[in-house]
């Protein structure tokens, strides 16, 4: 099946009921606080009318300063929140990396932990011993592998989080932010893998800051200001609009 | 609906890997471990029996398997129904990676807590075949169906629950105090001879608790078929229940993500 991704005048809103206080205690303050001015919660608007379509074999990076719409446009594309008017249609599987820390048991060993994140992720418990070799090696963290996973540093995590999740593979590829992982060695080899991974993918959207990776990685560049997209078309240019609304140059 | 039911036969590795995740961490680093299933409900029923029997002048031996299949039961109502309100909100950060059917998380609390339940039914049924053998016979074959009746009925029930108590938080205390009220006018511990003699009829006749119960205490303490008036208001539970959590789980599946 080919990758597509198509979206069409799409808005969507973060509820505002579902942040604001809705105790008895709230209540009650806000009856003695009636008349006076109080600064009030609204729905956030999150992604203002976009429209866009990613074709099979596109490498797309997300440009914007934190609270532009990056990481809400890459979760409206995963599905997981929904969307308030448009039109969205995706095909392919997903594979969305955005919390690499997801779906650990302190408890059991790093290498149950290989099987359970797996089966989250949708994989069944054959396919995920077939690969439990590769990931072993590539998390490279020695023997702590048959220790329980609270026992591991930070970066040790971070290491076996990301080699199971980039392990298995969909045809598009969502990325948020995740190349500051573990140490320097670790990051070199992380880069490799990732630009392996995306080899692999039919579709890669990509939000980051790190203008490096971008322009190495992708063609296409979409930037986001306050929830509106601003500018799509090459990464080159699209890296010159970011910076010129934000004021970098 | 097919495609949500697909969706859940789909991640079926996901939330089995939950049960038994569950199960395992439940008894780990205690001594009795998982005998704790059966030991919990045996000795509640012996204290209750013992107390009860004396109060209300009944036969303690014949009065322990009446009131354990109350507490295996009831417990198992309690479990799922107040568990199962929060269930979305404790399996939130699996909600906010991966878009798999929410009615999973719930059937995790469901089949987790049948599979204690299932297990504390051996105490049940060793006390009858040793103080009772009489009434072993084709009609246990009717225990078997209750288990498929407690996923029917407690699975959407719980559902409908779950997607109201992750936008009211106050639904579980709630349904606490509800279910409280329920076990008062239900025949769990008491007999219902007690709510006849008293000529409270209805709490017995049209009571969904009582016609439930009766699907493994007809067999087990009379050597009886349950009857079909229990069966149908066993399903009608389940019918309605799953009309509940579908019409809301229409509207509220997708907007789940915004309160957890």
């Amino acid at each position: 099946m080919k990758a597509d991704i198509y979206l069409n005048n799409i808005n969507m809103y973060y509820s505002s009921s579902a942040f604001r206080e809705n105790s008895i205690k709230s209540f009650v303050e806000n009856l003695m606080k009636r008349g006076r001015c109080k600064h009030e919660i609204i729905d956030i608007h999150a992604l203002k009318n976009i429209s866009l379509e990613i074709k099979c074999g596109e490498r797309v990076g997300l440009l914007g300063p934190n609270g532009a719409g990056k990481s809400s446009f890459l979760k409206m594309v995963a599905g997981l929140y929904p969307i308030a008017s448009g039109e969205r249609i995706v095909t392919g599987t997903i594979r969305a990396l955005f919390d690499l820390s997801l779906g650990f048991e302190p408890d059991a060993t790093g290498r149950d932990n290989i099987l359970y994140r797996g089966l989250l992720l949708g994989m069944s418990p054959k396919a995920m011993r077939e690969i439990e070799g590769d990931i072993i090696d590539f998390a490279d963290i020695g023997e702590f592998i048959d220790y329980p996973i609270k026992t591991y540093s930070a970066g040790m995590m971070v290491r076996l989080a990301f080699a199971i999740s980039t392990s298995i593979g969909g045809d598009l590829l969502l990325l948020d932010e995740i190349m500051g992982a573990g140490d320097a060695s670790f990051r070199e080899k992380a880069k490799r893998r990732i630009s392996g991974l995306i080899d692999n993918a039919e579709i890669l959207v990509f939000a980051s800051h790190d203008i490096g990776s971008l322009t190495s990685i992708c063609q296409r560049g979409v930037v986001f200001h306050h929830g509106e997209v601003i500018f799509d078309g090459d990464i080159g240019p699209a890296i010159e609009e970011y910076k010129h609304v934000n004021g970098l140059i | 609906m097919i495609q949500y039911v697909k969706g859940i036969w789909e991640s079926r590795y996901f939330w089995m890997h939950l049960v038994f995740s569950d199960l395992r961490s439940r008894w780990s680093r205690s001594f009795f471990g998982i005998l704790w299933a059966i030991i919990q409900p045996l000795g509640l029923a012996l204290m209750l029996s013992v107390v009860l029997g004396r109060m209300f002048k009944l036969d303690v031996a014949e009065y322990v398997p009446y009131i354990l299949s109350g507490v295996l039961i009831w417990s198992f109502v309690i479990s799922t129904i107040t568990g199962g309100a929060l269930a979305f909100v404790q399996s939130g950060p699996y909600i906010k990676q991966c878009r798999h059917p929410l009615a999973i998380y719930t059937l995790r609390t469901v089949i987790v807590t049948l599979a204690i339940e299932a297990l504390a039914s051996v105490s049940l049924i060793c006390w009858i075949l040793v103080l009772k053998p009489e009434n072993f016979g084709w009609t246990w074959l009717a225990i078997l169906s209750v288990y498929p009746l407690l996923v029917v009925v407690a699975w959407p029930t719980t559902t409908f629950f779950a997607y109201i108590g992750v936008r009211f938080r106050d639904v579980q205390h709630l349904l606490g105090l509800v279910l409280q009220a329920l076990w008062f006018i239900s025949p769990i511990y008491f007999r219902p001879e007690m709510f006849r003699n008293g000529g409270l009829n209805f709490l017995v006749d049209y009571n969904p608790v009582y016609h439930l119960l009766e699907i493994i205490r007809a067999p087990l303490l009379r050597g009886e078929w349950p009857t079909f008036e229990n069966y149908s208001y066993c399903i009608g539970l389940a019918i309605l229940g799953f009309i509940l959590a579908w019409a809301t789980g229409r509207r509220a599946e997708k907007r789940v993500i915004y309160y957890l």
